[in-house]
């Protein structure tokens, strides 16, 4: 009975007079009961988002392959590896802190702390990939054009037309050969030719698909998708010319969100951790890291469906 | 021994409570948790093998969930099998990650109270977006018709792509 009276969570200081019990409904601490609740809600708020993704990502008549977006799935894959491990080291933390092992437990809940700053690290050396690439979500567009038509073709040639682009071409079209790497020459000439097609005035539609392949050229599946080399964004980054990603607008705003705000979530476990790391981690704050573990697990159960969804469908 | 504080208690809350009634409550309340293994921390949830078997079964997942993206995926072609073998994967992880690693397994009855409602909502939700998914081309702003890619756009640039590889530039690609 004595075991059952503090598996309840009482306070069982009641000796001294009368104090006022608070009577659970549901058997378990209060604080794993709000982070409980908290949680269905969040499974609510997720499964909004990805229902809505997944809404947009089968209604559009176009979706970009994970390589056209510059996506990895082996660093996808990886970063699902490190939140999984960080998902053990939290329950090795709780575990230990419920033996009383406190430095154990705090080695357990730093390791964590850093597998989950890792991932945000990865996640953010994604972004920077994307951001490099002209890839981010912009109203009504950033650099992502959907489709090589006449307001591409337009967009291309103001781009080219800006005085501080002219003079990048001038210098670059003056400096002599051997002074540039091979893809610089070869950048240089077609380049070149992008310009005349560009300005050209009997323009065709196909001409406007050859200077978006020639711009940012569209990796194909079957080369393994490391065939995206050599565009001219690449080649010349000062350029940054539009570019074409069929669906690629409405890719980067689901992207983004979606990583976006599960990142946040990460963020704000990191910040739990940092926390709990400044207490003893016993048994007497067991309960503190169950629930923080709680929030962490449901972090990592987010990503995992996430990965899929983005990066291999 | 632990029932007097709580009857006292309740006496003091008085009317606000309802005296005896919550208290017994509890009190079988506390019965009920204290015959499942759960408890609050007495009993271990699980042991260190058990979870490093749950790990390595979540690293097993994690890669067969990437295998559909190997060139050893039978399925190349129907990529539909590969998103329902991906999902599949996905809530057994989920599943292993909910029940062990959240402890729900070992868990009183209060988890289905907070999880099967959570549960049916966000299922709801998903189910009602369906819809949309069949009518989001057949009416969209003419801002977006004008915009919008079509499989029409895919072809041309994967043409224009095709000529980039065989054509002049290629040959350029080669020569220096």
């Amino acid at each position: 009975m004595d075991a059952s009276a503090a598996s309840l969570g009482h306070d069982s200081h009641g000796h001294h007079g009368p104090v006022l019990q608070y009577q659970p409904g549901l058997p378990l601490t209060r604080g794993k009961l709000i982070m409980w609740l908290f949680l269905s809600t969040e499974i609510m708020f997720f499964a909004a988002l990805l229902g809505s993704y997944v809404v947009l990502r089968f209604g559009a008549a176009v979706w970009p392959k994970p390589h056209h977006v510059h996506l990895s799935e082996p660093i996808g894959a990886f970063n699902t590896f490190v939140l999984i491990c960080s998902s053990v080291t939290v329950v090795l933390a709780l575990e230990a802190a419920r033996a009383n092992k406190r430095s154990l437990a705090k080695i357990w809940m730093l390791t964590t702390l850093v597998l989950g700053a890792f991932f945000l690290g990865i996640k953010a050396y994604e972004y920077s990939a994307k951001f490099s690439h002209g890839i981010y979500p912009a109203a009504p567009r950033g650099l992502i054009y959907e489709r090589p038509d006449l307001y591409y073709g337009s967009a291309v040639r103001a781009r080219l037309g800006e005085p501080a682009i002219i003079d990048r071409m001038k210098e670059l079209d003056a400096r002599p050969e051997t002074e540039l790497t091979s893809d610089e020459v070869n950048g240089r000439r077609r380049l070149q030719q992008v310009r005349e097609m560009a300005m050209s005035a009997d323009q065709q539609a196909f001409d406007l698909a050859v200077i978006a392949d020639q711009v940012m050229p569209l990796p194909d599946d079957a080369a393994g998708g490391h065939g995206h080399g050599g565009g001219l964004n690449e080649t010349f980054p000062w350029l940054q010319l539009p570019i074409v990603i069929p669906g690629g607008n409405m890719w980067a705003s689901t992207y983004f969100l979606l990583t976006g705000f599960h990142a946040i979530h990460v963020i704000v476990g990191l910040i739990v951790f940092g926390i709990l790391l400044l207490y003893e981690l016993g048994p007497k704050h067991a309960g503190m890291i169950e629930n923080a573990g709680l929030y962490w697990h449901f972090v990592d159960l987010v990503w995992i469906f996430l990965f899929p969804l983005l990066y291999l469908f | 021994m632990p029932t007097s504080p709580l009857d006292d208690s309740a006496a003091a809350h008085g009317p606000i409570t309802a005296p005896g009634h919550l208290a017994e409550a509890a009190v079988a309340d506390g019965d009920a948790a204290a015959v499942q293994p759960a408890g609050h921390g007495e009993e271990s949830h699980g042991s260190l093998a058990q979870y490093l078997a749950v790990f390595a079964a979540l690293c097993f997942l994690t890669t067969m969930s990437f295998f559909t993206y190997s060139s050893y995926w039978p399925w190349r072609d129907e990529p539909q099998v590969g998103w329902a073998f991906m999902m599949a994967v996905s809530c057994t992880k989920a599943l292993l990650v909910v029940l062990f690693f959240m402890h729900v397994l070992w868990e009183a009855n209060w988890k289905y109270v907070l999880t099967i409602p959570a549960a049916m909502m966000a299922i709801f939700l998903a189910v009602m977006l369906i819809p949309d998914i069949g009518l989001r081309n057949r009416m969209v702003a003419q801002e977006r018709a004008l915009h919008m890619a079509r499989p029409a756009d895919v072809s041309l640039l994967e043409r224009a792509a095709k000529a980039a590889n065989e054509g002049p530039h290629h040959a350029d690609d080669h020569d220096h």
